[in-house]
């Protein structure tokens, strides 16, 4: 019985206890942006950034609010595409960012994404 | 519904023995009292000189302690005792409070505990469950104003929009009521009050389509007994103040009610404050004065029909969210309400009918020249943005002036103690794009200027600044002021300082660890005077270093934490 509850445990641990698996979207180990530095789908992430209220807590320009700045390299420690990807779509418990699975299909997710990069880009090629 | 008890709960309704400390050598047994507060004691809290027994410590909100155990001669040995763990991250924005040495204390993510005031041993916590995705609907962080006690029970309210009652001796619910649709925005903060049998609310959401009010509950039951919106409907006084270029402006308006109101039971007038107006910025379509945005209502505490009100920023499009509190004083023989106001006034205000006396500077004002005898702010066009102009260097920035964290009113000395800042902005608004739960700032551009934190000192009768002292960045913690002549006051940066209320030098200083957004109190238990703060810094910082630049841009990756440190004098 005792390991009978382990294993559920485990598993409820695995899934996230809600049917969800927070891991790879695609279901790989890393998950590349298909849209990685395409013009369409960044300027498609830009009015996704307003449209689902990003900007309210990360600024119009993502450098910062009430969430943290997402341009600068110290951010998250660094994170992947997929890192940044699986928050988006599922949120961090415990925290101010929530899931916006009910809002982005993955492909509008990627664009954010995209866009998000861009913006670091182009923070550094400003030099701040 | 996640209770853990962690102690058994008594035989009888006065005295429950709960926890037994084991201190080392000599440790004695600690009895833990759940007193009953009546409507006698809250009448009359602010001689309940141990005890801490609403958010602004009494009903006219004065946040004054007649404690002097701690005072200026010794303050300098305030040492921490003890410190709890909220076990969450995030704006901590709590006013703990204390009854007959058992503290009530929320935290961010609809948390509630009870606690050993003496020592700090939890009691029990109660954790709301709150939904994944409410953070969405939050502008300005899943935070937690604090707590309202009445009788055998403790009340709050949740991100989600339930009040809830809770057994204040076992932390079990006794009633969970949801009173608006989050998912519309519709969220709350507010530390409720306690009036004749009743606890008052108001909702959160401004920053959103909503139509906002305050709310009274039957405690025993937490049936609604009234509701009143702050934006009055069609046949009501002040509904033609909207403009006539959107026939639905009135309807999502906004108008929040997060700052818990004061009482005067001579008056029996509830006095509760109202927030901006949405869309924030963009004012196109929504020409008039807006009522009752930005003003404090004076309302009837048995029915919430309005008696009167009055009005600080009519027309607001710098979003100076008018939702501070009032503190209900008496001076030179007048009754009166002091308000400290994001549009960067300091207000004294006739509340037998809400007439104006006199407004004074905190901070840069000039979005204004001054007011009109009546008391109307006098506006400087110079100062207006719309969609094709860019105004440049608004003083204040949206946030003070003061910001939301209380101020306090030393009775004694007839002066009252602002949490400030000097920050300007510039300001270009932006088309509004209504849609339910989506943030409707009306905003194109925003750059705040590079600024500092002060702490102002005020004589209440003159308004007249008797001190200043400046800072790196704005004081964002609530006052703490007491009969020992002490001042307290937080940084961002987690500096906890005592300052002489008579001539503003630090006495003293203490870092707690993460930024005070918080407010702090004082108690008693058994004789020894304690000083409680919390700290865990969150909530709106985009002020701080929107765009990488900001008011305080050494702010950025400022610490978070969550927990409440308390202090008392060595022995």
């Amino acid at each position: 019985m005792k390991r009978f509850l382990l294993a559920l445990g485990a598993m409820l641990i695995l899934t996230g206890g809600a049917g969800e698996v927070p891991t790879s979207p695609s279901g790989s180990a890393n998950a590349v942006n298909p849209y990685e530095g395409d013009a369409d789908a960044i300027e498609s992430g830009a009015a996704l950034f307003r449209r689902v209220s990003c900007h309210g807590c990360h600024s119009g320009n993502a450098r910062g609010g009430t969430g943290p700045d997402l341009t600068d390299d110290v951010w998250m420690r660094q994170p992947s595409d997929e890192m940044i990807f699986n928050v988006i779509k599922f949120g961090r418990r415990g925290t101010m960012m929530s899931p916006f699975k009910d809002d982005l299909d993955d492909d509008q997710i990627w664009h954010l994404v995209s866009y998000i990069r861009e913006l670091g880009r182009l923070r550094k090629a400003e030099g701040d | 519904m996640h209770v853990r008890k962690q102690t058994s709960t008594g035989i009888s309704r006065l005295i429950a023995v709960l926890c037994a400390c084991l201190m080392g050598a000599g440790a004695a047994q600690a009895q833990v009292r759940h007193t009953p507060v009546t409507d006698a004691m809250l009448l009359n809290a602010q001689k309940e000189s141990n005890n801490w027994l609403m958010a602004g410590r009494d009903y006219s909100g004065t946040r004054f302690s007649p404690l002097k155990q701690i005072n200026t001669g010794n303050v300098k040995k305030l040492v921490p005792v003890w410190s709890f763990s909220f076990g969450v991250l995030d704006a901590q924005n709590t006013t703990p409070l204390v009854v007959d040495g058992v503290m009530y204390v929320t935290s961010s993510h609809g948390r509630i505990f009870a606690v050993d005031a003496r020592n700090g041993s939890m009691l029990w916590q109660y954790h709301h469950p709150l939904p994944e995705e409410v953070g969405k609907f939050m502008c300005c962080d899943v935070g937690n104003r604090g707590a309202a006690v009445y009788k055998d029970k403790v009340f709050y309210a949740t991100p989600d929009s339930h009040v809830i009652a809770l057994d204040r001796a076992t932390g079990k619910v006794v009633w969970d009521v949801t009173i608006a649709d989050w998912t519309k925005a519709y969220t709350m903060t507010v530390a409720p009050l306690i009036v004749k049998g009743k606890v008052v609310v108001g909702m959160s959401g401004a920053e959103y389509p909503t139509r906002l009010w305050i709310e009274a509950l039957d405690t025993e039951t937490g049936k609604q007994a009234w509701r009143t919106y702050t934006i009055p409907g069609p046949g009501e006084f002040g509904h033609d103040t909207w403009g006539n270029t959107d026939p639905d402006a009135w309807k999502f308006g906004g108008g929040s009610a997060w700052i818990t109101g004061s009482y005067d039971a001579e008056l029996d007038t509830l006095y509760w404050s109202v927030g901006n107006p949405n869309p924030d910025w963009d004012g196109t379509n929504r020409k008039g004065d807006n009522l009752y945005t930005n003003s404090t209502l004076a309302l009837n505490p048995d029915t919430g029909k309005i008696k009167f009100h009055y009005q600080y920023t009519p027309w607001d499009v710098w979003d100076y969210d008018g939702n501070n509190e009032t503190i209900l004083a008496d001076i030179d023989g007048k009754k009166v309400w002091l308000h400290g106001d994001r549009n960067g006034y300091l207000y004294k205000i006739d509340r037998t009918n809400g007439n104006f006396i006199w407004g004074k500077e905190i901070s840069k004002v000039n979005w204004s020249t001054g007011f009109t005898p009546e008391g109307r702010p006098i506006v400087n066009p110079e100062k207006v943005t719309n969609y094709d102009r860019k105004v440049t260097n608004v003083c204040p920035a949206s946030e003070g002036g003061k910001w939301w964290n209380p101020m306090s009113y030393h009775p004694q000395l007839q002066m009252v103690f602002v949490p400030s800042r000097e920050i300007c902005v510039d300001l270009l608004a932006g088309p509004s794009e209504r849609e339910e739960g989506k943030y409707n700032l009306g905003i194109a551009e925003a750059e705040w200027h590079k600024g500092h934190g002060q702490f102002v000192a005020f004589d209440a009768k003159s308004g007249e600044k008797k001190w200043t002292v400046t800072a790196p960045s704005p004081f964002t913690s609530g006052v703490l002021t007491t009969a020992g002549g002490l001042a307290f006051a937080g940084t961002p940066e987690g500096e906890f300082m005592a300052f002489d209320a008579r001539g503003g030098k630090t006495l003293w200083s203490y870092q707690t660890g993460s930024g005070i957004v918080g407010s702090p109190i004082a108690f008693s238990v058994d004789g020894k005077q304690y000083i409680a703060v919390p700290s865990g810094w969150g909530g709106w910082t985009g002020w701080a270093t929107w765009g990488g630049k900001g008011g305080a841009p050494h702010l950025k990756d400022n610490r978070k934490g969550g927990y409440l440190t308390v202090f008392a004098l060595t022995d």
